[in-house]
C-alpha cells in the first residue's frame, strides 16, 4: 500500500533516453534519410507514426483488456489494475500526438499514404489512381484527421471514465460496497463492442492503408493482437521492475503465472491471425493481394523471417513449461523480446509500404521524360502486375510510373539504384535512428506511467474484488 | 495395480480448510498417508503432501510432437512421392496448406495421449470398478486414508486419535 515516488535516478533514465528519442528524430528529420527521394523527411514521419501507433495501441488495449475483464467479473488482477489505469490514460496522449500527426496528414506534409497525394481521386490528374478512387470516402485527409480525433477522444473519455470511477471508488466507497463495482462494469460493457469497431477502423486508416491499395479482412485482429501481446509484455516488465523496487509486494509468482499464460496464449493467438491472413492470400493466389507479401518476401526477407521467429518460436518454446512462467528472469526475457519482436512486426507492416509510396510519388514529380523510362521497367516487372488491370482501363504513361513498380521510379531518380534488393536504413532494418527513436517514445510512456502510478495510491482498497485477488492462486 | 488388499482407515472432514491444517499435522507427526481425497482440486494441497509436479505435460508434449511429426511427413509423403497432385497451381509440396492439418493432428494425439496415460496411471478405464472409500467423497467430504495392513493396534489407536484430535467427523474402515 506504499506510495510511489519516481526516483531522481529514473527520472534521470528515462529523460536520458527521452533525449536520445527526440535527437534521432531531429537526426532521422535533416539527415539520414537514404529513402528521402521526394524530399518529405519520409523516415522521420514514418517513425513518428510507427511509434505513436504503437504505443497508442498498448494503451487502447489496456483499456480493453480492463474493460473484458471487469465485465467478466475477473478478481484476480484488481491489485494490480494501477497498472492498467496508468497504461490506458496513456490514450490522451496517443489523442496528442495521432491530431498533431493527422494534420500533417491533413496538411499533406508527409508522403506515407498514397492516398493522400495531390490529384490522387481526379481522373485528368497524371496522379489519378482509381482503386484508391474507389476507397476515397474512407481514405481521405478528413476522415483521417477528423475521425482520429474523434475516436481516440472516445477512447479518453472512456479510459478517463473508469480511472475517476476507480479513484472515487477509494474515497467514496467502503469494503463490500458493490456499486462502484456496477458502475465500472456498466461502462466497461459498453466500450467493449465500440472498442471492437473503432479499433478496427483506425488500424485500417493509420497502418493498412499505407498499402492503398491492398486490403485485408484479418489485418486489424492481427494488429491488435501485436499491440495485446506488447501491452502484456510491458505489464509483466513493469510489474517486476516495481516489485524489485519494493513495491506490489501483494503481486506473486501466482499472478506473473497468470499474465505469463495470457503472454503464451496471444503471442499463439498473433501467430493464428498471421498465419491465418497469409494463408489465405496465399491460397486464393490473387494478384492484388499477394503483392503485400511478394514485396516483403523478396525485398523484406530478414524482416519477414525474423518477425515469425522472434513472436512466435522464442514466446512458443520458452514458456511452454508451466515452471518458465513463473521465473523472473525468463518471463523477463521473453518479455524484452516479444516488445521489441511487436515493434519490429509494426515496423514490418508500415515501412514497405511507406518506401513503395515515396518512389511512387518520386517518380510522379518527376513525370515528364520519367514516365517513359518506369513504362518500360514495368514491362518486365511480370511478378508485380497487382494492378494489371488498371493499366488497359487507363493507358496514360505516367500512370505506369507511380502504380507498378517503385524501383522503375528510383532507377530513374538516382541513376545507379536499380537493385531490387537495395538495402535502405530504417526500411529494409531498423537503423540506430530508429532504435533510438522508439527508445525515445518508450522512455516517455514509461515516464508517463510512472507518473500516473505515483499520482495515487499504487494498490485499490475498496474494491469489492480486492480479497479475491490477494489470495489468487492458480 | 493393488497387489495386496488394503484396510484402510479413513476420516472424513467437513472443509477444505481442517482438510488442510490435518494433512499439515499428519505430516508434522510423520504419519504414512496413503492418499487424500476430495471433490474438487484443494488449493495447497500438493506442497503440503509433498508431491511431485505430474509428468503428465512432458508426456503431452512428446504424444504433441508425435502428432506434428506424423502429419507432416504423411502430407510430405503423399503429395510428393505417392500422389502427387496440383491444386490451383501450387507446388506438391505446399507447407502452408499442410500447417493446418499438422496443427490439428498435433492437438488430437496430445489430446488422445494424454487421456489414454491418465486412465492407465489411474486404473481407470470402461469396464473397471472404480474403488471408492465413501460415496461422499465425491460430493461434499474431504477424506484423509491410512493403510492399517499389519498395524498394530496401537498404532491404529494413534490414527484414530490424530482423526478425533484434528476434526474428522467421521472414522471409518474398509478393505479396498
Amino acid at each position: 500500500m506504499v506510495d510511489f515516488t519516481i526516483t531522481g535516478k529514473e527520472r534521470m533514465t528515462l529523460f536520458g533516453f527521452m533525449g536520445i528519442g527526440v535527437i534521432c528524430l531531429i537526426a532521422t528529420f535533416l539527415w539520414g534519410d537514404p529513402a528521402d527521394i521526394s524530399g518529405h523527411h519520409t523516415r522521420f514521419w514514418a517513425n513518428i507514426l510507427h511509434n505513436t501507433v504503437f504505443f497508442t495501441g498498448i494503451s487502447f488495449t489496456a483499456l480493453f483488456v480492463t474493460c473484458a475483464f471487469t465485465t467478466a467479473y475477473t478478481g484476480w488482477f484488481v491489485i494490480m489494475k494501477r497498472v492498467w489505469e496508468a497504461f490506458y490514460l496513456f490514450i490522451g496522449v496517443g489523442l496528442g500526438l495521432m491530431t498533431l500527426f493527422g494534420i500533417a496528414t491533413y496538411l499533406g506534409l508527409h508522403d506515407l499514404y498514397h492516398w493522400n497525394v495531390a490529384g490522387v481521386t481526379d481522373p485528368n490528374s497524371p496522379a489519378y489512381d482509381e482503386l484508391i478512387t474507389g476507397k476515397a470516402g474512407f481514405l481521405n485527409k478528413n476522415a483521417f484527421l477528423f475521425g482520429t480525433i474523434l475516436v481516440l477522444a472516445l477512447w479518453y473519455f472512456f479510459a478517463h471514465k473508469l480511472r475517476s470511477l476507480s479513484l472515487a471508488e477509494d474515497v467514496q466507497g467502503a469494503k463490500g460496497d458493490f456499486s462502484f463495482q456496477y458502475n465500472i462494469r456498466w461502462w466497461a460493457a459498453i466500450f467493449l463492442p465500440i472498442a471492437a469497431f473503432t479499433s478496427a477502423a483506425m488500424i485500417w486508416q493509420w497502418v493498412m492503408s499505407i498499402d492503398s491499395h491492398w486490403y485485408s479482412t484479418m489485418f486489424a485482429w492481427y494488429a491488435t493482437a501485436s499491440w495485446l501481446v506488447s501491452m502484456l509484455a510491458l505489464t509483466i516488465l513493469l510489474l517486476i521492475y516495481l516489485k524489485s523496487r519494493g513495491y506490489m509486494t501483494h503481486i506473486n509468482g501466482e499472478h506473473l503465472h497468470d499474465l505469463g499464460k495470457y503472454l503464451f496464449a496471444f503471442s499463439i493467438f498473433w501467430t493464428y491471425l498471421w498465419f491465418s491472413q497469409y494463408m489465405l492470400i496465399w491460397y486464393a493466389n490473387v494478384g492484388e493481394e499477394t503483392i503485400y507479401f511478394r514485396t516483403r518476401l523478396d525485398q523484406f526477407p530478414v524482416l519477414f523471417y525474423v518477425n515469425l521467429v522472434i513472436n512466435f518460436l522464442v514466446p512458443f518454446f520458452v514458456l511452454m513449461r508451466n515452471s518458465t512462467k513463473r521465473k523472473y528472469g525468463t518471463l523477463a526475457f521473453v518479455c524484452v523480446i516479444v516488445l521489441f519482436g511487436h515493434w519490429w512486426d509494426f515496423f514490418q507492416m508500415i515501412r514497405p509500404g511507406v518506401l513503395h509510396t515515396a518512389h511512387e510519388v518520386h517518380a510522379l514529380h518527376n513525370g515528364g521524360h520519367g514516365a517513359h523510362d518506369t513504362k518500360d521497367v514495368s514491362g518486365h516487372s511480370a511478378g508485380h502486375d497487382d494492378h494489371g488491370h488498371s493499366h488497359s482501363a487507363h493507358d496514360d504513361a505516367s500512370h505506369g510510373g507511380h502504380h507498378d513498380d517503385s524501383h522503375g521510379g528510383h532507377d530513374d531518380g538516382h541513376g545507379g539504384h536499380g537493385d531490387h534488393s537495395a538495402f535502405v536504413s530504417g526500411f529494409t532494418l531498423p537503423g540506430f535512428l530508429d532504435l533510438g527513436t522508439m527508445l525515445g517514445f518508450l522512455a516517455f510512456w514509461v515516464w508517463f506511467v510512472l507518473g500516473r502510478l505515483a499520482s495515487t495510491r499504487m494498490e485499490p482498497v475498496n474494491d469489492p474484488f480486492l480479497e479475491e485477488s490477494l489470495h489468487h492462486h492458480t | 495395480m493393488a497387489s495386496k488388499n488394503k484396510e484402510v482407515l479413513f476420516g472424513l472432514y467437513n472443509d477444505e480448510e481442517i482438510l488442510l491444517t490435518a494433512v499439515q499435522r499428519a505430516m508434522d507427526d510423520h504419519l504414512d498417508i496413503m492418499d487424500v481425497y476430495s471433490p474438487f482440486p484443494v488449493h495447497g494441497l500438493d506442497p503440503i503432501m509433498g508431491l511431485e509436479e505430474s509428468r503428465l505435460h512432458q508426456a503431452g508434449f512428446v504424444y504433441g510432437s508425435i502428432g506434428t511429426l506424423t502429419a507432416f511427413l504423411f502430407m510430405t509423403w503423399v503429395f510428393t512421392r505417392d500422389w502427387p497432385v496440383i491444386f490451383g497451381g501450387k507446388p506438391y509440396w505446399s507447407v502452408p496448406a499442410f500447417i493446418p492439418i499438422t496443427f490439428e493432428l498435433t492437438v488430437l494425439f496430445a489430446a488422445i495421449g494424454m487421456v489414454v496415460t491418465f486412465y492407465t496411471v489411474c486404473g481407470l478405464g470402461p469396464g473397471v470398478e472404480a474403488k471408492t472409500l465413501d460415496d461422499r467423497i465425491t460430493d461434499d467430504k474431504f477424506c484423509i486414508a491410512f493403510d492399517t495392513a499389519g498395524q498394530s493396534s496401537s498404532e491404529i489407536e494413534k490414527l484414530k486419535s490424530f482423526f478425533s484430535s484434528t476434526g474428522a467427523s467421521e472414522v471409518n474402515t474398509k478393505v479396498l
